[in-house]
């Protein structure tokens, strides 16, 4: 039997891996490597030249551009650290509160919380602008109905409350995600656990801490790496809500909207897609550090159960 | 002093009638099986008595506590499950230790809890390891240390053996019994096995539909069961019941024998086929068809070389067969 298999090739191996191999690589791996490709030359009278690292040196020597590149960065570590400690949290909650067998109406409130998810980040955007628009939005007024019109600030035009603000309407808009992800999780947690850990005295807030928590650590896990490869590339929010410019003054600027300014170029700005290339090869590092640290860091640390 | 005391316990599941006028007492120091056909309400009757289900009416007495509205933890309970439900994030010390832990207990009383019943259970060798990296008869152990070391008044295993493999359930079964004698604790045991329930029970408990059917020690149940369910439903091959085959039954009745107390004899009553014929070596199970049309099992002991399709004659003891009425009610023979 061996030779018989050596003297056939096994063609239909390929020929089954091909389509997935072709459309992946015509669509992420080829765009990723011309991106990066891309970052290493430069227009000069219209003629494209090589020009090596050169377009990094200006990135992160040029006093402009590391300026900007760096308050980008920022601005998304804050982005995504709001998410982290709002985000998640609220969503492993409102989990556990949904997973709570004597609450009525949880499929409901499921749905209601899932569904900013599916809206488009344009309608999010311009309805958050306009519900807390100091001249018609709802916000001052319904602050005003509870008597605590003195809290209300025009949220999105300062630069020390406007990040934070977008941050927390993403927030909004994707607690679903995490919320779902982790349901799923606590369901899957056997009854029999829970109710040895009744028989051990182990109830309410000592059972969410001492035996859900701990079986649900992995799913956290894997919510806070796609929070955080998902906030590293955000820019729709912040375009739809604060236009390219990112304003006031580039406060909600991160590597998205940086990226696309330079790449595509916005009122004065000309675009310039090698620099453009070389952001996105940037952000294209930071994510896949990112990522890196998770996946030997964190990941293994974790167990993941078998029921 | 009795161990529990249930008195006039039901329950429902919104219409469902699950379990019906449930009186019971246990001893101190008694293993008490409880025994039935699988949605007969005897786990429901265990988690009642833990307190992970609430009796809809009655009271449930533990020592001498009536503890209805008492919290499972606070019964002096322990629970073994059948899918042993340890806690898979902690190791084998952890999960023994964490009820303790929950309780407040100091460091050492634990340490000396967990060691003790890790001495008694086998466990030394496993202390730092996680539930995964356990076979299953180990598990098993576990849970039981688990149970253990919270030192309760009343064990209560619900199916412990039914997930292990026939020669590690047989292990089990003897350490079960062994760890009983060790502990002299009471404990309540639920089985659909009638195996497990007669090799280990001081008392049984046969429920259907959630009602006692019967309660007594393995050979009364065994010598002398009250309704026909019983009868059928402890002993392996289980008791033959005919109603045409056996000359001088009454009309109306049925007359039960047991496999092992019907034999080959010449001059036997029942007249029939040989159908199947199953050796195990230690006995030997004929299948025979009757001249009537009804199937019965005879048991054999030792080896025997009756072939399938072999005409035989079976005869039996009278004072060896149980008489059922219309109703399945055990009666006296009636001259027909």
């Amino acid at each position: 039997m061996a030779h018989t298999t050596k003297q056939k090739p096994r063609y239909h191996i390929a020929v089954f891996l091909a389509p997935a191999v072709i459309v992946y690589t015509a669509v992420m791996i080829y765009p990723l490597f011309n991106t990066l490709r891309l970052a290493l030359f430069t227009e000069i009278d219209q003629q494209r030249v090589w020009v090596g690292l050169q377009n990094f040196r200006t990135l992160f020597g040029d006093a402009i551009w590391s300026d900007q590149f760096w308050n980008a960065l920022g601005n998304n570590a804050w982005f995504f650290l709001i998410h982290m400690l709002v985000q998640n949290p609220i969503g492993v909650a409102l989990a556990a509160i949904l997973s709570s067998p004597r609450l009525r109406f949880s499929a409901f409130y499921r749905t209601a919380i899932f569904i900013p998810t599916i809206l488009s980040f344009v309608i999010v955007g311009f309805a958050w602008k306009l519900i807390l628009s100091p001249i018609w939005g709802i916000a001052p007024d319904m602050l005003d109905a509870i008597g605590l019109k003195f809290l209300y600030a025009p949220w999105l035009g300062k630069e020390e409350y406007a990040l934070t603000t977008l941050s927390l309407v993403s927030v909004w808009q994707y607690v679903g995600i995490p919320m779902m992800l982790i349901y799923a999780a606590l369901l899957s947690i056997p009854d029999e656990i829970l109710e040895a850990g009744e028989c051990d005295g182990i109830t309410g807030m000592s059972a969410f801490f001492k035996i859900k928590l701990p079986l649900i650590l992995p799913s956290i896990g894997i919510i806070s790496i796609l929070t955080f490869v998902a906030n590293f590339n955000a820019f729709d929010l912040i375009y739809a809500a604060q236009g390219a410019l990112a304003g006031p003054d580039f406060s909600t600027d991160i590597l998205g909207t940086f990226m696309y300014r330079t790449f595509f170029g916005f009122q004065l700005q000309l675009g310039d897609p090698h620099m453009g290339s070389a952001i996105a090869s940037a952000m294209f590092g930071v994510i896949l550090i990112g990522v890196c640290i998770y996946l030997f860091g964190i990941q293994r640390r974790l167990r993941s159960y078998q029921f | 002093m009795t161990a529990l005391k249930l008195e006039n316990v039901n329950k429902s599941f919104g219409p469902v009638h699950v379990l019906k006028d449930i009186n019971l007492t246990v001893e101190e120091g008694e293993f008490v099986v409880f025994v039935g056909p699988s949605g007969c309400g005897k786990s429901t009757l265990l988690r009642v008595i833990a307190g992970l289900e609430d009796a809809s009416s009655g009271t449930v007495q533990i020592g001498d506590d009536i503890v209805n509205d008492v919290p499972p933890a606070k019964r002096g309970i322990a629970m073994v499950f059948q899918s042993y439900a340890l806690y898979p994030h902690l190791t084998v010390k952890g999960n023994m230790g964490l009820g303790l832990k929950q309780e407040g207990q100091p460091k050492s009383v634990i340490e000396e809890r967990v060691d003790k019943a890790s001495k008694m259970l086998d466990l030394d060798d496993y202390l730092t390891r996680r539930p995964a990296e356990l076979s299953g008869g180990q598990r098993q152990r576990v849970a039981i240390g688990r149970a253990i070391v919270r030192d309760p008044k009343l064990f209560l295993f619900d199916e412990p053996l039914s997930n292990l493999d026939a020669a590690l359930r047989m292990n089990t079964r003897v350490e079960i019994a062994a760890l009983h004698r060790t502990l002299s604790a009471s404990m309540i045991y639920v089985t659909h096995d009638q195996i497990e329930a007669m090799t280990l029970a001081d008392k049984i408990v046969v429920l259907r539909d959630g009602r006692i059917e019967q309660i007594g020690s393995p050979m009364e149940l065994y010598n002398n069961p009250a309704n026909r369910f019983v009868a059928g439903f402890l002993g392996s091959p289980s008791m033959n019941f005919l109603v045409r085959s056996v000359p001088g039954v009454a009309p109306g009745q049925t007359i039960g024998i047991r496999p092992e107390y019907l034999g080959l004899r010449a001059d036997g009553q029942i007249a029939g086929q040989v159908t199947h014929v199953e050796r195990l070596g230690g006995d030997t199970n004929l299948l025979v068809r009757t001249e009537q049309g009804e199937t019965l099992t005879v048991r054999l002991f030792g080896q025997n070389d009756t072939q399938v399709g072999a005409d035989v004659r079976l005869g039996f003891d009278p004072q060896m067969a149980f008489y059922f009425d219309e109703t399945d009610h055990r009666v006296l023979p009636k001259a027909a």
